[in-house]
């Protein structure tokens, strides 16, 4: 909120410099964002001058010299100018030597081209006042030559605009404000002392033709309404100083009515609200919620239908103001209202926030009975509001006031130690310091007594005042208290460094270990957004997902869903860099993804990578390029990372419906509902094409759930292994071209072992050769295995390896359905 | 027989001299040495030599051999040189540049991540980590942030639907909804409840705001926050912490400064500044860095811990904010771009 330094020292009488006042309102925890000046700084040595002869300077085309009149005790001064807006005769600020212009900016006696200057003739901007710069200020009403300028300009004012925390909106006011400086300064705060406090006038009777009754229906929402009525008054337009104050926070001022609501809020923080009598059908208030149905047209020109959650100020017929929040256009001050009816309440905060949520209404007077409001201030501020609306606009209170409700007794003490002060800041603050700054916030010490130990200082019992509700614990105390000695005067210590008391987390190991293994094989890192557009997910996962991962109140269309992969993520950056015509073949990322399965989401920590081809980079010599193979094996890396041995798993060739990646050149191995789940390959290409992206991309994922990345392994166990040579034999199996590999060395590998019975052993079975072409019919492939046997005690034979091997090839000729290729 | 072998010795050498390829080689020294070689054949005249002669001729024919074989070590030894050249090819030009892709980069979200982490573990803060979608007690309810609370807005944090369901993310109650976390405090929440102090890690992680995405804002971006539990934490200790994690990220002249602030979760709550003057594009005298304060006693309540016997602080803090001061970026946005220009600056 904008607050004015005139309007303050209303109330605390402020000397020292802004900077220091906003330094002070910064450190008693207001933001001030900034600093907004009005009006002429206080300018020593600039005067009133009147230029008598403007000549043209003899050395530049530009320049004039100026023979300026500065009256009888300065006497007549030469100035050259560069200006163009004046004339003979006009009166003009002159700063004289030793002045100093905003921007400490000096004036000095000067040569300019050769021409001896006196001074300087100031623009607007020159001085502070605005950003005018486009020639001199030439003053109006011929004031007096030599005349000080800050006597002849009017005052200036220093607006600071603050933000206010929501546990505080005391400082939703000046007086707030006024009150926190005139404890940081220690200087006394000044009240308004109110006229009118309450008395009717005796002298005048009773006026129930204007209001009849206040009833209150719904008194949860309401717990104090109170109403006064002035007759006889006169709208126009408020006093010079009223309309001053008001515009210098950023309001227009409207009537003498108007303005005095507005004034008494920002002085107070109570809002307030005037009807014009007149206005009130059956002269009658009803604080009431809404029917449903109901419409009201407020100020500012909507009309609003209203709800039964939403309360509202009516007449005797139908609703006139939201309440608390915004008026209608039809009850409020007109010009020619002559009656009024004047309206103090407290609204409870959940009601007013609730209401202005479901009309997306916000207004002054909302935005402070939502942080809420000090009731046992309301009727102050009532009384504030009628001196000065008599003082503006005329008129007389009468009779009846009503008051609906009551401000509950205000109570609160906090016992409070020095000790535990000092424990919970960790340095010590003296006694008589802590009991200073209680006392400059206007808590009262009701009492003062030795602690049990009577060197570690007294106990206090802090009267809190009503509008410091979010005080209500000992620790809150040590905040003001701290808030007012300074936290620039924290102590500098040197930082605790105990043991470990635990391991990162295993999932942060995790990711640290799968970043280094892609980063170590030339990947850059990327992170992409989380949320991602809805038909996307559609394309790439399924219309289930596409639904079930979808956010209640999404913020933009294309960031709607969070993302069940990484890789679209990734493709987006790739598409930009070759956009960009940047190189990038290697993309990878590490974050959370989220799998839809049978309508239930989980959230899996996951590791992605993309490896596109270089497309438009030239090289002078060429590379082999990247297959489905270089993908798995950075996959089965990344698996490993988390304990698991894709060897040793199942894989699914890439066929069905796996949205995104090539049938018959992806895979995937893992199921989330067992934990984990990896898939790795050419991305479809069709698809990548859709997306802009030029050339093939192979990619890889692993997603696991957080809670299956134990960290902690089974340490290994060290197995011997022999020094003695191994025998080998090679063996071409002729098998139908859908085959998997793996089906055919899992067969091999167990006939060979049970041929070598325990014997010796079969170290290994690897294909070597994977061949079609003449010699291999339609529809068949042939595979080449090599097979390692090798004896832990002694150099095999020639015979016995032989021997096993025959009995291998004779089970293949008999069990199988494959052919041995000779 | 002298000069034969004399001879012998005198035509191998240019012969052996000339060879070129294994093949010619075997050739030679079986035109020599070998079963039906010329110096074979020689050794097998011996029997016709007088005995008086034979050792004198043996003793020849030995020398004759021993010289054969060292011009053929010396002939293989040639070839073996020339078959290793052979694999070279021409040399290379050392000028030319790799045209291999690389190296890789971690991103500069990464770098500055694992940089804190570094330097809080050193004085014995572990990393946690949490969901994501979280539950709106985890974030707000056990952060002392009532139901009524701005923050809890639909307007400024993304929820799930009622209906989402979540396996792995469990419920508090099953009225509350699931939200994406707006902080993440909710680590602290669920460290405490999963563990007994003292406590002592740092939680970085990805955050979500329903913001405007602008050079500043971003719908989703990253934090870092410190939980310290123990016995006896004071104001002084959390601002000893604030001075060395910015003197070890900036250096030993940089100054943090305390200004009091509000925050549900800790009280007193400060916001934080510090003096960076010697960054990249810094202009101002105090730059504003982030939040912390001492956990407010309702949040040990909440967790079960009694506030009597545990105190403790909590600092969090933007990680692009403080990536973007570090390196002098202006625009959040090239984060989530990944340009590999961008990418390549920060390894």
């Amino acid at each position: 909120m904008k607050i004015s330094l005139n309007w303050l020292r209303d109330y605390v009488a402020l000397d020292a410099s802004h900077d220091e006042i906003s330094r002070a309102i910064t450190f008693l925890g207001f933001e001030v964002e900034q600093i907004i000046r009005t009006g002429a700084p206080t300018l020593a040595h600039v005067v009133v001058g009147e230029v008598l002869v403007r000549d043209k300077h003899p050395n530049a085309d530009k320049l004039s010299v100026c023979t300026v009149n500065l009256g009888d005790t300065l006497g007549v001064k030469t100035i050259v100018c560069g200006a163009q807006n004046y004339q003979v005769g006009d009166r003009v600020p002159v700063a004289l030597p030793g002045a100093i212009l905003p921007g400490n900016f000096e004036i000095k006696q000067s040569k300019i081209r050769g021409q001896s200057s006196d001074g300087m003739l100031c623009s607007a901007k020159e001085l502070g006042i605005s950003e005018d710069a486009a020639g001199l200020l030439i003053l109006a009403d011929r004031p007096a030559l030599g005349a000080p300028i800050n006597a002849v300009l009017p005052p200036g004012d220093t607006v600071f605009d603050i933000e206010i925390t929501p546990n505080r909106p005391d400082a939703l006011s000046h007086l707030g404000i006024a009150r926190e400086l005139a404890a940081w300064f220690k200087l006394p705060l000044l009240y308004p002392q109110e006229t009118f406090r309450g008395a009717l006038p005796l002298d005048e009777p009773a006026r129930p033709d204007l209001l009849r009754s206040v009833r209150v229906d719904s008194p949860e929402d309401c717990p104090l309404y109170t109403a006064h009525i002035i007759s006889g008054i006169k709208i126009g337009p408020s006093p010079a100083w009223l309309q001053e104050r008001l515009t210098a926070v950023g309001l227009r001022p409207i009537n003498n009515v108007v303005d005095v609501g507005n004034y008494v809020m920002l002085e107070t923080g109570q809002p307030l609200h005037a009807f014009d009598a007149r206005k009130l059908g059956g002269a009658q208030i009803v604080v009431r919620r809404a029917v449903a149905g109901e419409k009201l047209t407020t100020l500012d020109g909507k009309e609003r239908v209203l709800t039964p959650h939403m309360l509202v100020i009516a007449d005797a017929a139908q609703p006139v103001v939201i309440a608390g929040i915004m008026g209608g256009v039809d009850s409020g001050v007109s010009p020619d209202t002559t009656d009024l009816v004047l309206e103090c309440a407290f609204f409870k905060r959940q009601s007013i926030r609730a209401t202005g949520k479901r009309l997306g209404l916000t207004s002054d007077s909302a935005y402070r009975y939502e942080r809420g409001v000090d009731v046992h201030g309301s009727l102050e501020a009532a009384y504030r509001a009628i001196d000065l609306i008599l003082a503006t606009a005329g008129g007389k209170v009468v009779g009846p006031a009503f008051r609906v409700g009551s401000d509950v007794p205000w109570q609160r003490e906090i016992i409070v130690t020095h000790d535990y002060i000092t424990e919970k800041l960790g340095f010590d603050i003296p006694a008589a310091d802590m009991r200073a700054a209680f006392e400059a916030l206007e808590f009262t010490i009701t009492r003062e007594e030795p602690t049990v130990h009577p060197a570690r200082g007294p106990a206090w019992t802090v009267g809190i005042p009503s509008w410091r509700d979010d005080l209500d614990r000992p620790i809150d105390l040590v905040e003001e208290v701290l808030r007012l000695y300074g936290t620039d005067k924290i102590p500098a210590a040197v930082v605790s460094s105990p043991g470990l008391v635990g391991d990162d987390d295993p999932i942060v190991r995790f990711n640290r270990r799968v970043t280094d293994y892609l980063v170590g094989h030339d990947f850059n890192e990327c992170v992409t957004y989380t949320l991602r557009p809805a038909q996307e997910i559609a394309a790439w996962v399924s219309a289930t997902a596409a639904q079930e991962l979808a956010l209640a109140n999404p913020f933009v269309e294309d960031q709607s869903h969070l993302r069940p992969t990484l890789i679209t993520g990734l493709l987006e950056s790739l598409k930009l860099n070759q956009s960009r015509g940047v190189a990038a073949t290697h993309l990878c990322e590490t974050g959370r993804i989220f799998i839809e399965r049978n309508g239930q989401n989980v959230e899996c920590a996951a590791v992605g990578f993309i490896i596109a081809e270089p497309v438009a980079q030239r090289s002078w010599l060429k590379r082999e390029p990247v297959d489905f193979y270089a993908a798995k094996h950075h996959v089965a890396a990344l698996a490993a990372a988390a304990g698991i041995d894709l060897a040793r798993q199942p894989l699914a060739s890439g066929t069905g419906p796996l949205w995104g990646w090539q049938e018959g050149h992806s895979a995937s191995a893992g199921n989330i509902d067992h934990g984990w789940t990896a898939r790795f390959g050419l991305l479809d290409l069709a698809m990548v094409k859709a997306l802009g992206i030029a050339g093939k991309v192979y990619a890889g994922s692993f997603a696991i759930l957080p809670e299956k990345i134990s960290g902690e392994t089974a340490r290994r166990r060290y197995a011997d292994f022999s020094l003695l040579p191994a025998a080998l034999r090679d063996i071409a199996l002729v098998v139908d071209a859908a085959t998997p590999a793996s089906e055919v060395q899992k067969t091999l590998a167990k006939l060979a072992r049970a041929a070598a019975a325990h014997a010796f052993a079969l170290e290994a079975v690897s294909a070597f050769d994977v061949y079609t072409g003449p010699g291999v019919p339609a529809g068949k492939k042939s595979l080449a295995f090599s097979l390692v046997f090798r004896a832990a005690d002694r150099t095999l034979t020639d015979e016995e390896v032989n021997g096993v091997f025959q009995k291998v090839q004779d089970e293949v000729a008999a069990t199988t359905p494959w052919q041995i290729r000779k | 027989m002298q000069d034969t072998l004399t001879a012998l010795v005198a035509k191998a050498q240019p012969e052996f001299a000339a060879l070129t390829t294994r093949p010619e080689f075997e050739a030679a020294k079986a035109r020599y040495v070998g079963p039906n070689g010329e110096l074979t054949a020689l050794m097998k005249q011996m029997g016709t030599v007088p005995k008086d002669q034979r050792p004198a001729l043996g003793k020849l024919i030995n020398e004759t051999k021993t010289r054969l074989q060292s011009l053929l070590d010396a002939a293989l030894a040639q070839i073996e040189t020339a078959e290793l050249r052979a694999q070279l090819g021409p040399a290379v030009d050392p000028t030319l540049p790799s045209p291999d892709f690389g190296p890789g980069t971690y991103h500069p979200l990464t770098l500055v991540r694992e940089e804190m982490c570094r330097i809080l573990r050193k004085v014995g803060f572990t990393v946690a980590d949490g969901p994501e979608v979280e539950t709106e007690y985890y974030c707000f309810d056990a952060l002392n942030t009532p139901a009524d609370h701005p923050a809890r807005d639909a307007q400024d944090t993304f929820y799930l639907p009622e209906t989402a369901r979540f396996a792995n993310v469990a419920k508090k109650t099953p009225e509350e909804k699931y939200l994406l976390r707006t902080h993440t405090s909710s680590v602290q929440i669920r460290t405490m409840l999963k563990g007994e102090p003292p406590i002592r890690i740092v939680s970085p992680g990805r955050v979500y705001r329903r913001d405007t995405t602008d050079a500043t804002h971003s719908a989703n971006f990253h934090q870092l926050e410190c939980l310290y539990v123990d016995q006896n934490v004071t104001v002084r200790d959390l601002k000893a912490l604030l001075d060395y994690i910015f003197a070890s990220l900036l250096g030993k002249d940089t100054k943090t400064r305390f200004r009091p602030h509000y925050f549900g979760y800790t009280e007193p709550s400060f916001e934080v500044d510090l003096t960076a003057t010697h960054l990249p594009k810094v202009k101002k005298p105090w730059i504003e860095i982030g939040g912390c304060g001492m956990v407010d006693p309702t949040v040990f309540a909440d967790v079960g811990y009694d506030p009597e016997v545990w105190s403790g602080y909590a600092f969090g803090m933007g990680l692009e904010r403080l990536a973007m001061l570090l390196y002098g970026i202006d625009d959040i946005r090239y984060f989530y771009q990944n340009d590999v220009r961008f990418l390549k600056q920060f390894a």
